[in-house]
Parts: C-alpha cells; sequence; structure tokens
C-alpha cells in the first residue's frame, strides 16, 4: 500500500467533517428560504449540487477513492452510471420526470 | 512465530478435515466438488422441469383436452418456467463457472472460496425452499367476486393433481396484481418470491467473487485479453447479475411485503403501480436473458477453435461482442411491455436499441463461422452441440428481431410464437451449449471420455426432437394460439401440429435418457483420457484429468492467448502448425508433476459455515411467510441468530497450516473476526 | 508484519490488479447497492407527489429540524469511522478502539432517531405503511437504509469487541477496519441522497 502516506491526516479529516456539516446546514437553510420564496426547480437543483458535493467528498477523501487505482473507480462509477441511467428511464416512462419538447 | 503454538489453544474451532464421504461434500470448499454439487443439482431440476413440460404438452395434444385442470396448467407453466431459468440453466451454468474460471485463469482456486460454499448452499437450501412449496403452500381462490371457477388446482376434473395444489400459478414473470394478495391469497405465491429472492442472493455471491477472480487470481502473465473467452463471458455474466439481481431484490422484496405486510405497492385499487413491477422485474428479466446466454457463448467459443484447429477468428471482437451484449442487454428492457401501454416514444426508442443487440450478436456468429471456415473440423459430440448452438440460436435470434418492430410485436405478444422464440434462443442456444460443455469437459471432470457413439444418438434426436418441438409453435402462434392457456377449441385447426410438437417433446426426453445412460456408464467405464484428450488450447488441459485437488503444480508464466496451444505447436514455413518434438515430453511431465507435486501445496480449509449460514437464510424466509404465527416469529428470529452465529463462527475459526500461504485468508463481507487476530504483532 | 509468512501467495496470481482482493470485492459489492437502493427512490419518487391517495403524505409531517439533526449525526460517524482508521494506521490501539466505538454509538443514535420518527408518524399522525403506496415506499426505503445501519453497527461492535484482546487488531484487521468503513460510509452516502432527495426537495401533491 504505497499509496498509504497520501492519505489525509486527522486534522484534514475534521476539517473535511466540517465542510459537510457546513454544506448539511445550507441545505437545511434552503429548504426554509424555498418556503419563504418558491424558487421551485432551482432550489431542486441547488440542493442536488450540494448534496452531490457531499457524496463526492466522502466517496473521495473518506472512502479514500482518490487514492485508489482507476479500477475500482470505474467498477463504482459503472453501479452509479448505470442506476442513475435506467431508473431515470423508468421515472420518465412512468411520467414522473415529464420531459418538456421544445 | 507464538502463533502456531497457540493456535489450537486459543479457540474451539477446529477446521473440518474429512477428504471422503458427505461431510467433506458438506465442509468443502473446493471449486471443482462445488462447481459438481451445482452441476448435479441443475440436472435434476432439468428432469423436474422436463416432466412438468411433458404433462403441459399431454394436456395439448388434443383440443379441449381434460387432462389437467386450468389451474393445474398454471401451476406447472409457472414451475418450468421457474425451475428451467432460475434451477437448471443458471446454476449449470454455475457448474462450469465454478469448475472452470479457476482453472482458465490459472488459479488454486477462486477469490473468496468460503463465500463461493456460500453461494452453492444458499443456491442448494433456496432450490429446497421453492420446491416445499408443493408440501406447504397453498393457492387459494382470489378474494372477491373475479373468482373464476376452475381456474384453481383442486378445482376438480379427471386430472386434477391435487398435489400440485401448493405450487405458484402466477407466472415465472408474477405479474402484478394477479400475483398480489388479492388474485393469489395462498402463500404459494409468497414461496415462489421468497424462493427467487434466496436464488438471487446465491448468484449475487457468485458474481463478487467471479469478477474478483477473474481480474485478481490471475498466473503470472494471464493478462485480461489473454483470458480464454469462456473466463471473459462468466466475468460478464457476473457484471449482469451484480448489476441485475439487486433490482429484482427490491422488487420482490415489495410483492412480499405487498402480500405480507398490506402495503400498497402494486395494489391498483389503492392507486399502487402494477406496471412499476413490470419495469422493475424486466429491468432485472432482460439482462437474465443474456446471464443465460452469455456462458453458452462462452462455451462454444471454447470449443469451436479447439475442433477447427485454429485460433478463434476474431478474439477481441469475441470479447468485446459479449460485453457489448450486456451492456445494450440493460437498455432494451421495455420491448416486453409493448402491449402494456407504454409511450409512443418509449415503443420507438425501446424497439431501435433491441435491434442494436443484433449487431453484436452477429459479430459473435460470423466469428464463430469464420473459426471454421478453412479448419481442419473434427465432427466430435462437443463440436455438433456448439454447430447446433449457432444454427439453432440464430433462427431464435432473427424471431427476436421481429419482436423489436412494435406493431409485429402486438401480434406475437402472448402467443406461441414468443414461445417458440424464447425456447430457440434458451433450449437450442443454452442448453445446446451447455450440453457441448459437458462433452467437452467430461474428461476434467472423470478422467474418461463420454462416449461418442451415444453422444452422437443423443445430439441428433435432441436437434430432431427440438426442432419438431418449438419450430411448429411460430406457425401456431401466428395462427393465434395463445400462451398460458390449458386449451383451445378443436375448430381452431390447431390439433395437427399441436400433436407434432408433442411428438418432439418425447423425442428430447428419449434423447436426454440416452445421455443419462451415457453419463452413468461413461462415468465408470468410458475410455481412460490421459493427458489432453482433444488436443486443447487452453490451460485447463495443463492439469491431468481428473483434475487434482490443487490444479496446477507449478506456478505458471502465460506468454500468448492460447498458451497451452503454443506449449505444443510452432509453425512451419508457410505458417501452418507444426507439433514441437517435446510436446510429448511436456505433456507427460504435466501429468507426472500434477498429480505428484514437488512440494507440498496448501489448499483452502473445508469449513462448516458456509453450509450453517445458507442453512439460515430460507429459514427466516419461512418465519416471514408465516410471520403472524408465533412459530414464524420463531423462525424468524432464530434464523438470524444461526446466521449471525455462524457469521461469527466465519470470523474466527482458524486456518489449519499458517505456514503456507492460503487463499482462504480473504473473507467476505462478513469481516467479524480474523486468523489474523489470533497472531501477537 | 511477523505474520508475512502466511499471507504470501503461494503463486503470484493473487491480486494481479494490485488492489487487495478483500477491498475490490468490497468495491464490487457496494457498486450493486446502487442499484438496489436506486430501485427504493425510484419507488418512492414515483408515488411520493402522485395524486389521490387517502392519508397522509410523507412529505406533509416530515420533522425536518428533527431529520437534520439525525442526518447530522450520520455524517460525523463517517468522521469518526475515518479517524478510526487512521488511528489503527498509526498503530493507536486506544484510539481505535475509541473512535470505533463512537461511530457504533453515533450509528445507534441515528437508528434511535428512526424508530423515534416512524412512532411519531405512526402513533401520532396515523400514517401506516399500509395507508397508501406513497407511506409505503417512504417506510421500506428508510427501513432498508436503517436494516444496513444496523448491520453496520454490528460490524462496528464486533471489531470493538475484538480489539479489546490481547495485542489488539492488527494489520489484517486494518484491512477489515477499512472494509467496514467502506460499508459505513456507503451507507452514508445513499443517507446523504435520501435525505436531499426525500426528505428536503420531494413535495405532496399541490
Amino acid at each position: 500500500m504505497s499509496a498509504e502516506h497520501q492519505h489525509p491526516t486527522p486534522s484534514q479529516y475534521w476539517k473535511i467533517a466540517g465542510i459537510l456539516a457546513v454544506i448539511t446546514a445550507i441545505e437545511v437553510a434552503l429548504f426554509y428560504i424555498d418556503r419563504e420564496l418558491e424558487l421551485g426547480a432551482l432550489n431542486a437543483w441547488m440542493l442536488i449540487a450540494l448534496s452531490a458535493m457531499k457524496f463526492v467528498m466522502v466517496i473521495g477523501w473518506f472512502m479514500h477513492l482518490r487514492y485508489e487505482k482507476g479500477l475500482v473507480s470505474r467498477f463504482f462509477a459503472a453501479g452509479f452510471g448505470l442506476a442513475i441511467g435506467v431508473y431515470a428511464i423508468v421515472l420518465a416512462a412512468l411520467g414522473v420526470i415529464v420531459i418538456r419538447g421544445g | 512465530m507464538t502463533a502456531t503454538a497457540e493456535r489450537p489453544a486459543t479457540t474451539i474451532f477446529r477446521r473440518p478435515r474429512s477428504k471422503t464421504g458427505i461431510w467433506s461434500w458438506i465442509t468443502t470448499v473446493d471449486h471443482k466438488r462445488i462447481g459438481i454439487m451445482y452441476g448435479y443439482a441443475a440436472f435434476a431440476f432439468f428432469i423436474i422441469g422436463g416432466l412438468e413440460a411433458i404433462l403441459l404438452r399431454v394436456q395439448l395434444s388434443q383440443a379441449n383436452a381434460e387432462f389437467l385442470t386450468a389451474g393445474a396448467y398454471n401451476a406447472l407453466f409457472t414451475m418450468h418456467g421457474t425451475t428451467m431459468i432460475f434451477l437448471f440453466v443458471m446454476p449449470a451454468s454455475a457448474a462450469f463457472m465454478n469448475y472452470l474460471l479457476p482453472l482458465l485463469v490459472g488459479a488454486r482456486d477462486v477469490a473468496f472460496p468460503r463465500l463461493n460454499a456460500l453461494s452453492w448452499w444458499v443456491f442448494f437450501f433456496g432450490a429446497i425452499f421453492l420446491y416445499s412449496t408443493f408440501f406447504f403452500g397453498t393457492s387459494l381462490p382470489p378474494i372477491g367476486p373475479d373468482a373464476i371457477p376452475g381456474n384453481l388446482p383442486d378445482g376438480g376434473g379427471p386430472g386434477s393433481f391435487n398435489w400440485i395444489s401448493g405450487s405458484p400459478d402466477g407466472g415465472w414473470f408474477g405479474y402484478q396484481p394477479n400475483a398480489g394478495p388479492f388474485y393469489s391469497p395462498g402463500t404459494a405465491m409468497d414461496y415462489w418470491a421468497g424462493g427467487l429472492q434466496i436464488l438471487g442472493l446465491s448468484s449475487l455471491i457468485s458474481a463478487v467473487n467471479f469478477i474478483v477472480t477473474t481480474f485478481n487470481m490471475r498466473a503470472k502473465g494471464m493478462r485480461l485479453m489473454r483470458l480464454p473467452v469462456f473466463a471473459w463471458m462468466t466475468t460478464v455474466t457476473a457484471f449482469l447479475l451484480l448489476f441485475s439481481l439487486p433490482i429484482i431484490a427490491v422488487a420482490l422484496f415489495m410483492v412480499t411485503i405487498d402480500r405480507q405486510f398490506g402495503s400498497l405497492f402494486f395494489a391498483a385499487t389503492a392507486g399502487g403501480d402494477p406496471i412499476l413491477w413490470q419495469h422493475l422485474f424486466w429491468l432485472f428479466g432482460h439482462p437474465e436473458v443474456y446471464i443465460l446466454i452469455l456462458p453458452a457463448m462462452g462455451i462454444v467459443s471454447e470449443v469451436f477453435p479447439v475442433f477447427s484447429r485454429k485460433p478463434l477468428f476474431g478474439y477481441s471482437a469475441v470479447v468485446f461482442a459479449g460485453a457489448a451484449i450486456a451492456f445494450l442487454g440493460f437498455g432494451v428492457w421495455a420491448h416486453h411491455m409493448f402491449a402494456s401501454g407504454i409511450t409512443p416514444v418509449a415503443q420507438a426508442a425501446f424497439g431501435l436499441a433491441t435491434m442494436t443487440i443484433a449487431i453484436p450478436t452477429g459479430i459473435k456468429i460470423f466469428n464463430w463461422l469464420g473459426t471454421m471456415w478453412g479448419g481442419r473440423l473434427r465432427f466430435t459430440t462437443p463440436m455438433l452441440f456448439a454447430i447446433g448452438f449457432i444454427a439453432m440460436f440464430t433462427i431464435g435470434g432473427l424471431s427476436g428481431v421481429t419482436h423489436s418492430i412494435v406493431p409485429s410485436d402486438w401480434q406475437q405478444t402472448d402467443t406461441y410464437y414468443i414461445v417458440a422464440h424464447f425456447h430457440y434462443v434458451i433450449f437450442g442456444g443454452a442448453v445446446f451449449g451447455l450440453f457441448a460443455g459437458l462433452y467437452y469437459w467430461f474428461p476434467k471432470y472423470s478422467g474418461r471420455m463420454l462416449d461418442e457413439k451415444l453422444g452422437k444418438w443423443h445430439f441428433w434426436l435432441q436437434f430432431i426432437g427440438f426442432n419438431l418441438t418449438f419450430a411448429p409453435m411460430h406457425w401456431l402462434g401466428l395462427q393465434g394460439m395463445v400462451r398460458r392457456t390449458w386449451k383451445y377449441a378443436p375448430e381452431m385447426g390447431l390439433e395437427g401440429w399441436n400433436q407434432a410438437v408433442t411428438a418432439g417433446a418425447v423425442i428430447i426426453a428419449i434423447s436426454i435418457l440416452i445421455f443419462m445412460w451415457n453419463w452413468a456408464r461413461s462415468r465408470r467405464r468410458g475410455r481412460v483420457a490421459g493427458m489432453d484428450p482433444w488436443d486443447a488450447r487452453t490451460i485447463e488441459w495443463m492439469t491431468p484429468n481428473p483434475t487434482p485437488e490443487h490444479n496446477f503444480s507449478e506456478p505458471l508464466e502465460i506468454t500468448k492467448l492460447d498458451h497451452f496451444w503454443h506449449l505444443k505447436y510452432d509453425e512451419d514455413e508457410e505458417g501452418r502448425p507444426r507439433r514441437r518434438e517435446d510436446a510429448d515430453a511436456m505433456l507427460e511431465h504435466l501429468e507426472d508433476v500434477g498429480n505428484n507435486p514437488r512440494e507440498p501445496i496448501h489448499l483452502p480449509s473445508s469449513s462448516f459455515f458456509p453450509f450453517l449460514v445458507g442453512l439460515g437464510v430460507p429459514i427466516i424466509f419461512y418465519g416471514i411467510i408465516y410471520h403472524t404465527s408465533i412459530a414464524g416469529k420463531a423462525l424468524i428470529v432464530g434464523g438470524i441468530l444461526l446466521i449471525l452465529a455462524s457469521c461469527v463462527g466465519w470470523g474466527i475459526e482458524p486456518v489449519d497450516e499458517p505456514h503456507y500461504g492460503d487463499h482462504d485468508e480473504e473473507h467476505g463481507e462478513e469481516p467479524v473476526a480474523e486468523e489474523g487476530e489470533l497472531v501477537d504483532d | 508484519m511477523t505474520d508475512v509468512a502466511h499471507v504470501e501467495p503461494v503463486h503470484e496470481e493473487h491480486e494481479s490488479t494490485g488492489v487487495p482482493t478483500l477491498k475490490l470485492g468490497m468495491w464490487i459489492f457496494l457498486s450493486s447497492e446502487f442499484l438496489f437502493f436506486g430501485a427504493l427512490i425510484s419507488n418512492y419518487l414515483l408515488y411520493s407527489n402522485r395524486a389521490g391517495f387517502e392519508g397522509l403524505y410523507p412529505a406533509e409531517i416530515y420533522d425536518i429540524p428533527f431529520t437534520s439533526v439525525s442526518s447530522f449525526v450520520l455524517l460525523m460517524s463517517s468522521l469518526t469511522m475515518v479517524l478510526a482508521h487512521n488511528a489503527l494506521s498509526r498503530g493507536d490501539q486506544h484510539g481505535t478502539r475509541t473512535w470505533l466505538f463512537a461511530t457504533a454509538a453515533l450509528g445507534a443514535v441515528f437508528l434511535g432517531g428512526q424508530v423515534f420518527e416512524f412512532t411519531e408518524f405512526i402513533v401520532n399522525y396515523g400514517m401506516k405503511l399500509t395507508s397508501n403506496p406513497a407511506a409505503s415506499a417512504f417506510y421500506v426505503l428508510t427501513g432498508f437504509h436503517g436494516i444496513h445501519v444496523a448491520i453496520g453497527v454490528f460490524l462496528l461492535l464486533s471489531l470493538w469487541g475484538i480489539s479489546h484482546r490481547r495485542g489488539g487488531l492488527s494489520e489484517k484487521s486494518g484491512l477489515n477496519v477499512e472494509m467496514v468503513g467502506l460499508y459505513w460510509h456507503f451507507v452514508d452516502i445513499i443517507w446523504i441522497v435520501i435525505f436531499t432527495v426525500v426528505y428536503l426537495i420531494s413535495l405532496p401533491p399541490a
């Protein structure tokens, strides 16, 4: 495990956790802001973007995927990408995701 | 190291050491033995599923026959489909994968030997669970006004087959809400859902194991693009299992929770969506089709080069086409739902996607033909089955393309045309391929050869019987004979072909009896195979026959695709293969070293725990079915405790001889504790 | 590394990819879990705002402040998990034990929160599994996630128990702490998705 020494230090882990906590706080704040301002789709996309940041940070640093061989990332991404792809199509076919024609 | 001395003292567990007898089979972690057990179990279910089919055919051999009631007919076609897919073709493929994958990649065993044993035991107990429905299950009349007289197994009639009354009768696809709590209120469909869930768990564990084996356990120099095609197809199949089984797991959980705990996922009257079931089922179900066929494609890709004395034509194209089929297989599921009310855009998209599958499939077929082209063909039994595979699979593939044209599909949906199509791909394809593999690799298992003369009788009778059975179903279907219906009227004019179909089914049965006779006889008295009976190309034949427990005695160093062939042959001036002078000496050496390894070889230790964990799984599912009673609750708790306790035992049982390396050091998903704990660092 | 002798493979066939075999298996297993939770989340999205059901929709009765806190707890358990792994890699047995236990405890707090939430919904609001498809989807999705957390807590407590043996957790167990860690973080990222998609974004039908 030659890559071991590159792993973050405890203080870096604390910083990452702090960022994750702050993002979560922003998400919850957005939820309440949306109740007042009714941002609709914009709010949804902001929330998705924020949670995607958390998702990537946990995988990259806590699960050390950044330090693994590319093969592992490809396997993992295959499962994730396939899930997104097929379920998006299922939801579109069932009319949950509506594709608006131009 | 103090560890060795301490080990017996620190543990109450001893690894089981029997090498023969029933306990050696229960505790084995040897991939070859596990493969053999898979093989025999699969064949037993092939016979059971075949007998179910014969009963169906007897009923259909006459118009308006009274042999079976409608209910018994429903039960039999449900169990025939479920058995043939989940209890025959999948475990039969698993048998080949287990036996061969480590040999093909040049390894001692799979990556996780005990998990491999777990897969087998979960499968075994899952199969028993599913079939125990005949003893414990019930199918009751639908609740409410929708009850259809005679729609149940115990509805009377001369062939009411009351013993079938506990069988699931909702089809292997379990469409909702028909298979839901309202229309199938008995416990039979719970046995079906639970059984499939358990079998899926088994396959998921295998899938992880096989993928890791292929990627991590390769011999030195065995690059990915030097892997035999069967190893590739095993890996591709494992990926299909890996990604499709979680989907059906969720869908089956939803069915079970609907039926047992009153959730409303598929309850149309409460706003639930039965179409969701179809999406989830076919999202699994279509990759499943490729799970059935890809291993057979891998097998024939091994057989053609050997009996054509040529390398596989376009090796990399065959491999990539297999991967492409798998990838596309995830994007075509809704072609099973053209008649279920999906939007025109979806119909067009899925129709087109379905057509594209023909491209990689065609690539494979042309590559196999290209392999035979100009080769020195030997028409042995495995070769005949492989050629039969190409011909039959191509017919099935072409009729499949006709389904991708949506208006045509509307005409064909739920007719015997569909039945003809999928039997051509699954029986004509997968089963012919599996038989090719059985004849080809039988020497590895037994050290003897299957009889060629009986083999050819088997092939030709099966080939003729198969076509007589399934070819007429095309025209029966186009004439309007509907599937899953136990009677047809005499004035429909379908009787003649139906009698031909039934006659064909009997011929298939005879051919299988010949095969069984051949097997039983050859296993003891067949011609002794010796080393390399087929003049083969791949490295599994570098071990003696039957394969010794430790596989390879000496470390391998792979230098080429078809490594073994190139050890035996070089080329003359015109590029034709010329046998090396030292080839025979090399074979003698391999046989000698293979049977008498020069240094002690440590093998993964046997274990009771896979058996015990596997035993716990169906106990939980019995408990879920009867959860309203005290006994049911006790079964759930007992099953969970058995599994947890066995996992702890699994984690802390010691390795026998720590001095030699041992694959078994790696553990599964339950890394509760390791042997390493017992060592003072 | 006194136990090198029996960790060494017979052939060089081990780890052709350079990724430890157990770790590769774990990543592959986790990649399939995306399909599992994807199906459950899709199921919830299908029903969560379909109009016309009887009874309450989950999105009408979410207690966002409460769920935010329990989400935060689960997120922080990922921190304690990596700290446990980090402590072990530095040979700090005491720190490993402490952080493993903290992780299990945070997981248990999360599960307790889930039990409280379910009880609240069922007893106070009367939204049961059998009320309507949206409620069914909610309970089954969050329930299966809860089962995953519970399995994780079991694994963590097992590791914690072993860590009390003489000599504590070994190098080989270091790999196991890493495996349980991978599983634990995975359960966490699934909750990150559920918290956003199911709790924050989903709306009852207008």
